[in-house]
């Protein structure tokens, strides 16, 4: 996993694409659509079941970005922080429980083990940071932001933009693929001395998914989180 | 490890372009099924709630005012119902008194119309009797005188009359 030859990758249109990648986002995307779609059939005055969950989760990822973005602009930001936390979490826990690989190669994990994946998402983040910041200033403003405590700190904020991308994408790349590989290396652990490494292993496997489920919890709050502080330095410049 | 990520750069556009629109398609999927009839309801069921927490002060509002009215209702009739014993009472006394006065006045009138009549008719009798007694005495003399006025008797008259003189 990570390693080239262990991944299916295929042309089209002039463009590479990888198949794990393809596949495992795809099962997470219609995870995702399936899960939202499932509790929003019956919507009523008096919340069912699963529209206070789905409820609950709004109320959330829309108290994330209102703890980082001023006054009533989250409402323009609710619904992708909504869909990229739930994305997020469903792809950081698909990779704990189905792992598909073919002939030694990959097909189905995290999508977010990754760092293509991540880093689109990161990227996304910062260029809607940037159009908010453009919308709400005009270009004039917004960019005259990168020259703010004074003019020679322009090398630096333009680093920092570069620097924002990368941590945010690589951070929870790293936690996700990091777990799916300690998980791999004892899921090795446990088929390679028979039936003796397999009862140290169960345990071992038990406790590290569980620490992992909470980790990609973990991230997907932290990836929202940053995005919505990443927007809201953006949309407070020179006030 | 990170060996494919030098790969990457044959890589990374067709997934990150797959990754971004199935992620648009994705948003606008839940915007569609879940975000806004969510959202619109609620913003209904704020509304809802704020509207009757209004329509609760209010009728608590109306509540307390008809309680009061009622309050002042019953103090007032009651007032009104005393007060109409009052008047009752003496309007009662009053007629009373008038009938009373009425009755004593009617008794005296009676009473005095009686003894009119009663002195009346005594002096009618009276003098009816004045009249009979004077017929029956001129009746009685003329019959006396006509019978015989004797010599002795005659002069028995005369004495006595004479004697009469010398008193």
């Amino acid at each position: 996993m990570g390693d080239p030859s262990s991944v299916a990758t295929f042309q089209f249109g002039g463009l590479t694409f990888n198949a794990a990648n393809i596949f495992s986002g795809l099962i997470a995307f219609v995870l995702v659509f399936l899960f939202v779609f499932a509790l929003s059939r019956h919507i009523t005055m008096k919340p069912g079941k699963g529209q206070n969950v789905l409820e609950w989760l709004i109320d959330f990822t829309n108290g994330i970005l209102k703890g980082s973005i001023p006054g009533n602009e989250t409402g323009a930001f609710g619904l992708y922080g909504f869909t990229l936390f739930l994305f997020l979490f469903i792809s950081n826990q698909l990779g704990l429980f189905l792992q598909i690989a073919v002939g030694g190669k990959d097909f189905v994990r995290s999508p977010t083990s990754d760092p293509i994946v991540t880093m689109s998402f990161s990227l996304a983040t910062l260029m809607i940071a940037q159009f908010a910041g453009v919308m709400k200033f005009g270009w004039k403003k917004h960019f005259s932001g990168y020259l703010q405590p004074f003019v020679f700190w322009l090398p630096i904020s333009i680093f920092e933009e570069f620097t924002n991308f990368l941590t945010l994408g690589l951070r929870i790349f790293g936690v996700i693929f990091s777990g799916e590989m300690l998980l791999k290396i004892i899921g090795n652990l446990a088929f390679s001395h028979g039936i003796a490494t397999m009862i140290v292993a169960v345990p071992l496997e038990m406790v590290w998914q569980g620490f992992s489920a909470f980790l990609g919890a973990i991230q997907a709050y932290v990836f929202v989180t940053l995005s919505a502080v990443y927007i809201s330095k953006k949309l407070e410049i020179g006030e | 490890m990170f060996s494919h990520l030098a790969v990457a750069s044959s890589l990374a556009i067709g997934d990150m372009l797959f990754y971004a629109i199935c992620f648009i398609i994705l948003m606008w999927l839940i915007k569609l099924v879940a975000w806004k009839p969510i959202n619109q309801m609620m913003q209904d069921r704020a509304d809802k709630i704020s509207s009757d927490i209004d329509s609760a002060e209010k009728s608590r509002d109306d509540a307390a005012k008809l309680a009061k009215q009622r309050q002042d209702a019953l103090a007032n009739s009651r007032q009104e119902a005393s007060s109409i014993v009052d008047s009752a009472k003496k309007q009662g006394q009053q007629q009373r008194d008038g009938i009373l006065a009425q009755a004593q006045s009617d008794a005296q009138s009676l009473k005095e119309n009686a003894q009119k009549d009663i002195e009346q008719e005594r002096l009618d009798a009276l003098s009816s009797v004045r009249n009979d007694v004077a017929d029956l005495s001129i009746e009685i003399a003329s019959k006396i005188i006509q019978k015989e006025l004797s010599a002795d008797d005659q002069k028995a008259l005369i004495d006595s009359y004479i004697e009469g003189l010398g008193k």
